[in-house]
């Protein structure tokens, strides 16, 4: 055993009690709906408040898998077939955002836009 | 927000001061994220090649990876090196798990946690890997960071605690092409150097990843580099 063990028991610790804290931490968030049918998310262009975290739930109304994939965003995540997704989104700055399905990208395309004011 | 953000660089700073043992391994590795995709199975190839002024080492790892569930990844490694005058050969294996903690981008930080469990080739020398995965986003920019608690035990290796971290600061400018500043520091090392990292979708959800890093240590005086390059076949 060496002057190691310390170090990272400490460095761990420091983490968990951030990890613990946010597990605690609750907010308000405001939620966004889009809809996959037919591999075509709907509505193809949703707007969102500019400088705030939101909520974007995502129903999956096809018989098959979809992954939503968008590098603009940072984001990655699979929609089972019949059911919903869950993805968080912002702070972001004003502008337009595009996301893609994974395995429909020529019809399951869409955009987020994010503005400052008259957030739907 | 601001109280949490000099935190985190309060954890960083404490990693960096207080990870050391004695070298018996390469520290320059991979900087790992803390994100799971279900569904994912993976192909991996990693080398690490490191040089110093009295020595030469080569690392080369190839692994098979697959989601258990939403948030569980486990991927099996095979594990290779090579001394300056020996041969390359079969090092060790490795079990490795990857769990999600949080959501992306539902709390403040992203969180997860690595258990690794690695035996070396015909020698009774074990080590157990325990760590936590930090990853924040700022703007078109991402703080990764990753510290490891390692118990090393065995008739063939002394029997000793060590720690690693590892921190990976990138900026996502296309996909192909997202440059990072990566510090690694652990057994009597501290090394910093640029990587770059990419993506390449193809359809469905095959993708290929590639990292490329060149570290050099600054601990000590002395030549001491490493290079290394990842590629990940995601299908």
């Amino acid at each position: 055993m060496n002057s190691s063990k310390p170090g990272v028991i400490n460095t761990i610790s420091l983490l968990l009690l951030i990890f613990t804290f946010e597990l605690f931490a609750k907010s308000s968030i405001k939620e966004f709906h889009l809809s996959l049918e037919q591999h075509v998310f709907s509505p193809a262009e949703l707007t969102i408040p500019a400088d705030e975290k939101v909520k974007l739930i995502i129903h999956n109304l096809d018989n098959e898998a979809e992954e939503f994939d968008s590098f603009d965003l940072n984001r990655e995540k699979v929609i089972f077939p019949r059911k919903s997704a869950v993805i968080y989104v912002g702070p972001l700055p004003p502008g337009r955002y595009e996301y893609f399905g994974e395995y429909n990208p020529t019809s399951a395309k869409g955009v987020i836009v994010v503005e400052v004011q008259n957030a739907r | 927000m601001p109280g949490r953000f000099v935190l985190v660089l309060l954890i960083a700073v404490q990693a960096l001061c207080c990870t050391s043992a004695v070298a018996d391994g390469i520290v320059v590795d991979k900087v790992y994220h803390p994100y799971v995709l279900p569904n994912e199975r993976e192909i991996e190839w990693r080398l690490m090649s490191g040089q110093t002024e009295e020595r030469n080492v080569l690392g080369q790892r190839i692994a098979y990876g697959h989601a258990l569930s939403e948030t569980l990844m486990v991927e099996a490694y095979i594990v290779g090196e090579k001394e300056q005058d020996g041969d390359f050969g079969l090092q060790g294996y490795e079990l490795e798990l990857r769990w999600m903690l949080t959501e992306q981008g539902e709390k403040w930080a992203d969180y997860g946690a690595l258990f690794e469990i690695e035996k070396q080739h015909r020698e009774d020398a074990w080590e157990a890997t325990a760590g936590l995965l930090f990853e924040k986003e700022f703007g078109k920019t991402s703080l990764t960071m990753n510290a490891f608690a390692i118990y090393e035990w065995g008739e063939n290796i002394a029997d000793e605690w060590e720690s690693e971290f590892r921190l990976q600061y990138r900026y996502r400018w296309i996909p192909q092409l997202q440059p990072a500043l990566e510090l690694y520091s652990g057994e009597e090392f501290f090394g910093l150097g640029p990587a770059f990292l990419g993506i390449q979708r193809f359809s469905g959800q095959k993708q290929l990843k590639w990292e490329a890093g060149f570290i050099t240590e600054l601990s000590h005086p002395g030549k001491n580099h490493t290079l290394r390059i990842a590629l990940e076949f995601e299908f």
